[in-house]
């Protein structure tokens, strides 16, 4: 599940800045933190970040999906290949302080996987375009931020319908790993050049319609911000700070 | 009338490209015209409605040489793919609609009256809440016209508008322009659609590898086609049949 989901969840209502500033504490948090514990205490925070949207089992499968290769790699770099003292697990010999290695930077990249992925998820794009073009945010800024944020759902709905035609006409997606990568070929190319064609046709729309007339747009339904809302926004914003204060206080002294 | 675009003698070149798409091509637009062009793929029809509504060179690159003059305040282009003619932004029919509006930073009741008006006019208004992407090719084909009639251009390019509908949503689509063109709208329609732009055309330009051929009255010039000739050739009464699908039609009769 990569992309908007629409729904009633507590993030869903939320002004979509909560979502992201809540989404950036847990990036930010991710690299100030520096042990297994703390780490994994960040993850058990994007899992009840995902639970809050309603989206906790469709993102954690993601984010499994997409972290397990790298989860695989830090294994094998830093706890097989990692520095004394080591241990033995079976028939294998793993670095102690690799595997605690490994923990910190898989456990940040779920973290923020997990994170990315809800807000994502719940924040809708519409929404935050409304609240950018309520805070007066240039629409340039605000569409370059809303595209990005839509474009994964786009490309992947778009190379499943190019994977459907090909494989109408023939083309086998199984078979050895070089064929596998030669089916590559007929996919890549019409979603590149397709997405080019596209991007064009909607410049020329968008410009058309204004979009990059320079006037100050108005916002027709922004959505409703709330003290708490911006005072949460204010705490994750300190304890960013705090933890990364915190570490380097750890570091110097 | 009042003239809103003159051509003299205008070539257009692509960025890159080794010769001209138009080339000495000469116009002139008043509001209330319905001009069809027509001509065989590659003869520069779409290009002509991007220089003559100003997006080329202005968007698209490339040099523009001889006398281009615009004195329509905006204009508005319509291709041939709806779906990539959608901001991807908005959750309904109306705040596609009402995005053009917004973006000129008007008051929000006279963003919201425009779209209401551009909605009527195109009569979807019992789409108003539908979602975009939820539509079928013609009604969204009639939410993106509506959507840039909302900003109200004085000229209005189609390119192709028809050419992913099926055969009653493309009646529909052309039905609107006489009403559109009445309302002091200068209308270019490039299409191969021959038989429903001779419906609604006031004049007609055929183009053939960028220069123009031909250019009068639809009866004059439409009826030069190839199928309009064999039907006169085989003695078939007038009006003549203009391109293959009406001649098959009326060979069925």
């Amino acid at each position: 599940m990569i992309g908007y989901v629409p729904g009633r969840s507590p993030l869903h209502r939320a002004h979509p800045y909560t979502t992201l500033a809540l989404a950036g504490a847990l990036l930010l948090g991710a690299f100030a933190l520096t042990q297994p514990l703390e780490v994994w205490l960040l993850v058990m925070a994007a899992a009840a970040f995902a639970a809050a949207g309603g989206v906790l089992r469709a993102s954690a499968r993601t984010a499994l999906l997409l972290s397990l290769p790298i989860w695989v790699l830090l294994f094998v770099l830093h706890g097989l290949m990692g520095a004394e003292p080591r241990m033995v697990v079976g028939p294998v010999t793993l670095s102690v302080p690799g595997i605690s290695r490994a923990l910190v930077l898989g456990g940040r990249v779920t973290a923020i996987v997990l994170g990315f992925l809800t807000a994502l998820a719940t924040a809708s794009p519409h929404r935050l375009v409304e609240a950018m073009t309520a805070g007066g945010v240039p629409f340039s800024r605000t569409f370059l931020l809303a595209s990005t944020l839509t474009v994964l759902p786009r490309m992947r709905e778009r190379a499943t319908q190019i994977l459907e035609a090909q494989q109408c006409r023939g083309l086998r997606l199984g078979g050895s790993p070089l064929a596998r990568l030669r089916a590559l070929g007929p996919l890549a190319l019409p979603l590149v050049l397709g997405a080019l064609a596209e991007v064009d046709e909607q410049v020329l729309a968008l410009d058309a319609r204004g979009a990059a007339g320079g006037a100050r747009r108005t916002a027709l339904d922004p959505p409703r911000d709330s003290a708490p809302q911006r005072a949460l926004r204010w705490t994750v914003l300190a304890l960013v700070v705090v933890a990364y204060a915190w570490k380097f206080w750890s570091m110097h002294r | 009338m009042t003239r809103l675009v003159t051509l003299e003698g205008a070539t257009f070149t692509y960025p890159g490209a080794d010769r001209p798409a138009i080339a000495g091509v000469s116009l002139e637009l008043a509001a209330g015209d319905v001009l069809v062009v027509t001509g065989n793929a590659g003869a520069g029809a779409s290009t002509l409605l991007l220089v003559a509504t100003g997006f080329a060179p202005r968007v698209v690159g490339g040099t523009l040489t001889g006398t281009r003059r615009i004195d329509a305040r905006r204009c508005g282009v319509v291709f041939a793919r709806p779906w990539t003619q959608l901001t991807g932004l908005c959750p309904t029919v109306r705040d596609e609609i009402a995005f053009g509006p917004a973006s000129q930073g008007l008051p929000a009741e006279t963003v919201l009256g425009a779209a209401e008006r551009a909605m009527a006019l195109l009569r979807i208004a019992h789409l108003a809440r539908r979602e975009p992407t939820q539509l079928s090719g013609g009604e969204l084909q009639r939410v993106v016209v509506a959507a840039v009639l909302a900003v109200e251009p004085e000229v209005l390019a189609l390119d192709d508008p028809a050419a992913e509908l099926d055969p009653e949503a493309a009646d529909a689509l052309y039905d609107v322009l006489p009403a559109i063109a009445a309302a002091g709208t200068a209308i270019i329609v490039a299409t191969p659609d021959l038989e429903r732009a001779a419906r609604v055309a006031t004049r007609a330009l055929a183009l053939a590898a960028g220069r123009v051929v031909a250019v009068g009255a639809p009866a004059d010039v439409l009826s030069g086609t190839e199928v309009a000739a064999m039907a006169r050739a085989a003695g078939c009464p007038p009006p003549y049949p203009l391109d293959v699908p009406a001649l098959l039609r009326r060979v069925g009769q």
